[in-house]
């Protein structure tokens, strides 16, 4: 087998992956101010598929960043961007804008 | 201050070790005629990213930010493609390199590999380019006087640290012997490829493209935590996340062993050839 065959193997692996998509999406939208995070605490129930919008209220790019729920994403001026966690146990992640490490907040899994 | 300092040097490394691997294995293996491509790549980066820096202000001219996200998840898995097939070229160059090096300064290499060469130091300085400018510029903006210029400065100062980061790094592989030091490169590039791959994964799955099958497989937060300076190391190098999701881990371990076989096939394949070689050099 040539490398560009296994390389063809990898990525079939990988699109598999993309089979066990769960059915309903829980959206929690979430604002960047230059005060924090807006609201600084949000809900979602354990197990969902939990669409965070977040949203850059401020004059300047941030980066939506979260070790625990292993995401990040930098978001320009007013734009509002997608950040899909999913089959969390309960406990609380939490997160921060990484550009501005003051603001922080976390997400209640339940 | 000291906060926009580690920022901008986490931001950086990446880009940093990636050149630094490229750059320490040219020079080592007598192809310094390549370097130029490596650094041209670097600085077309550069701007590329200070251009980007500049106009994201004006939110008119800002592509949709899960359209954003998802072009570079793809320009991620197409640099895994170019990574792949450089290691490969390169692990089969580096076998005839040991008697070779003595007998020719320097070796020409074909454009093709010239041009990945310097689109793979494009997009690793781009990827983490465009951040630290991104950050950077709103440091800028957010202090529109004489006050951000020492913001600025430890930016700088944070970047110009990740490259001495990076050298210092490199300079231990000096004392690695020839054999050695191919080896070693190739297993890096390989793990950086690696890395690249499961942060496409795992910009997939934030988009909702991918499930991670697993949220969190495990957590060595408490081994080596994601902003120490050990963990934002690794996850330059090797892309570390504490906390994988399954979807992650599975890319990772379907990719590193195929890529072994794949080297293992190359060296099987030229031993007969060497064989030859000696034969009829005898």
């Amino acid at each position: 087998m040539r490398p560009r065959t296994s390389l063809a193997i990898a990525f079939a692996l990988l699109l598999g992956v993309a089979g066990g998509v769960a059915a309903e999406d829980r959206t929690v939208p979430l604002a960047v101010e230059e005060a924090g995070f807006a609201p600084a605490e949000i809900e979602a129930p354990a197990g969902a598929r939990v669409r965070l919008e977040v949203t850059n209220r401020t004059a300047v790019a941030i980066e939506f960043e979260s070790f625990e729920l292993n995401r990040e994403r930098v978001i320009q001026p007013g734009q509002t961007a997608a950040v899909y966690v999913s089959g969390l146990g309960p406990g609380r992640y939490e997160f921060f804008d990484d550009f501005h490490q003051q603001r922080r907040g976390a997400l209640l899994v339940r | 201050m000291l906060e926009t300092l580690l920022i901008a040097w986490r931001e950086s490394l990446e880009a940093a070790l990636v050149v630094g691997i490229l750059l320490t294995y040219l020079a080592r293996s007598g192809q310094r005629s390549a370097v130029p491509y490596v650094w041209v790549g670097s600085l077309l980066a550069l701007l590329a990213a200070l251009a980007c820096g500049l106009v994201s202000n004006d939110a008119a001219s800002h592509l949709d930010a899960d359209l954003q996200e998802l072009l570079q998840a793809g320009i991620l898995f197409l640099a895994v493609a170019v990574l792949t097939w450089m290691i490969l070229w390169m692990h089969r160059n580096a076998a005839g390199l040991g008697d070779e090096l003595r007998r020719k300064a320097d070796q020409a290499l074909a454009t093709g590999r010239l041009v990945s060469l310097a689109a793979i130091a494009f997009v690793a300085v781009f990827r983490e380019g465009l951040e630290t400018v991104l950050f950077l510029w709103g440091v800028l903006v957010q202090r529109p006087d004489l006050t951000a210029l020492p913001f600025v400065a430890a930016g700088l100062g944070g970047a110009t640290l990740a490259v001495a980061t990076a050298w210092l790094f490199f300079r231990g592989f000096r004392f690695l012997s020839l054999r050695r030091f191919f080896r070693v490169t190739g297993i890096l590039l390989l793990l950086v490829a690696a890395g690249l791959l499961v942060s496409g994964v795992n910009k997939l799955i934030g988009l909702g493209y991918l499930s991670p099958i697993v949220a969190q497989v495990w957590s060595t937060a408490w081994l080596v935590r994601d902003d120490s300076p050990l963990g934002a190391f690794l996850a330059a190098l090797v892309g570390y996340r504490s906390r994988p999701s399954l979807a992650e881990l599975l890319a990772f371990v379907t990719y590193v062993p195929l890529m072994l076989w794949a080297l293992h096939r190359v060296d099987a394949s030229r031993a007969p050839a060497e064989r030859a070689a000696a034969r009829s050099a005898a």
